[in-house]
């Protein structure tokens, strides 16, 4: 078992042994990708403390029923992302409330790739392209928010997306080529000079 | 192996990514080599991923963790608190900071609390107070409260003597009777179900 595993398999037992320190630490290990991740479903730092303390609200009170089949970083990311989502239906403000079912449809052809894109401007500061790429995200279908989320900013193997996703390795490489195809889309359906 | 073009083009992301074992990337690349089409497509999937790293870069200078936040969920954890994240109206004050809403939330409950037990008691006594006691005799009794010895003649006179004498209000008293009737049982004080 690697050492990290290892540790967390330790903190998990003292924790459901009563020890609140041992969970305060599994916490603390945790904490700053959880805040991490999180920031891609809301900017808020409001509502991510809140999410991201929900987060382990929950998975507190589930750790008993964790499996250990997965890391318990993939279970834990698989938690935040949940609670991030029915957060944000709560708020309206989900995109997702589309019924789309991507995986029954065909990857999109050249036609249908539409314009081309512009790679950002080297002028550009960081902070902008990090803005108009979460807008971009923000308006994208909620399965493929989450993969480029997970691909792009927290750097996830697919291995380990397809076990946090509970889907094949697969239907993370298709899901993953239709996102993009969408961002893309959508970036230069909102920021057209952007369009090559 | 030979690969469709739509096959190909499923297995660039995971190529651009590393993802790929050799056995799948070798006739991908092969496939690229002979396809412009497809090329076309894995220049602009690069294109695409050089977005995701400049905002990565970015979000790597993300503000850290509120301090104490590990110590406050684990006290939380063990009291048997399940959490509830609920959305904030307001989503545009993502420059506050984290703590205040452990503060402001409540104080906004009160404070909403004591307004409206303080306009329940401004309503009422607005109310007691644009009824003088003239107007209070001019209403008709209600049932119980005439005692039927008293004859109406015999109550004090004044403009309300004038207005039951006028035929209009003679017209309007039996409707704000009615009503006056309705106010009087409205307020209820047992606890059947309304």
């Amino acid at each position: 078992m690697h050492p990290a595993a290892r540790e967390d398999a330790s903190l998990i037992e003292e924790t459901l042994g009563g020890n609140p320190l041992a969970f305060q630490l599994l916490v603390e290990r945790y904490q700053e990708r959880i805040f991490a991740l999180i920031r891609h479903y809301t900017r808020n730092a409001v509502e991510v403390e809140d999410i991201a303390q929900d987060t382990f609200l929950k998975a507190y009170r589930k750790l008993e029923g964790f499996q250990r089949q997965s890391s318990f970083s993939t279970w834990l990311y698989r938690v935040a992302v949940n609670t991030a989502l029915d957060f944000l239906k709560k708020a309206g403000r989900s995109p997702v409330q589309t019924v789309e079912d991507p995986e029954v449809l065909a990857s999109p052809s050249s036609a249908e790739r539409g314009p081309r894109i512009a790679a950002p401007d080297a002028r550009m500061e960081r902070e902008e392209v990090a803005r108009i790429t979460h807008a971009v995200l923000a308006e994208l279908p909620e399965i493929f928010r989450t993969v480029l989320v997970l691909r792009e900013f927290e750097d996830q193997s697919y291995q380990e997306m397809a076990d946090l996703l509970g889907i094949s390795i697969g239907t993370v490489e298709s899901r993953l080529f239709r996102a993009r195809a969408r961002f893309k889309e959508t970036l230069t359906r909102l920021y057209p000079e952007f369009a090559a | 192996m030979n690969l469709t073009c739509e096959n190909a083009r499923g297995l660039v992301p995971g190529y651009l990514d590393g993802e790929l074992s050799s056995e799948r990337s070798r006739p991908l690349r092969e496939h690229l080599l002979d396809c412009r089409s497809c090329r076309d497509v894995a220049k602009e999937e690069k294109v695409i991923k050089r977005w995701f790293d400049q905002a990565r870069a970015s979000a790597a200078s993300a503000e850290p963790v509120p301090a104490g936040f590990a110590a406050r969920v684990a006290r939380r954890a063990f009291a048997g608190d399940r959490g509830s994240a609920v959305p904030v109206a307001s989503v545009d004050s993502a420059g506050e900071g984290a703590e205040a809403r452990g503060t402001l939330l409540p104080f906004v409950l009160k404070s909403v609390l004591v307004a409206a037990g303080l306009l329940l008691a401004l309503a009422v006594g607005i109310q007691q107070r644009e009824l003088p006691q003239d107007d209070l005799r001019a209403l008709p009794a209600a049932p119980w409260e005439r005692p039927g010895a008293v004859p109406r003649e015999s109550r004090p006179q004044g403009p309300e003597g004038a207005a039951s004498a006028d035929p209009a209000a003679a017209a309007l008293a039996p409707d704000t009777r009615g009503e006056d009737e309705d106010q009087a049982s409205e307020p209820r004080t047992d606890d059947a179900p309304r």
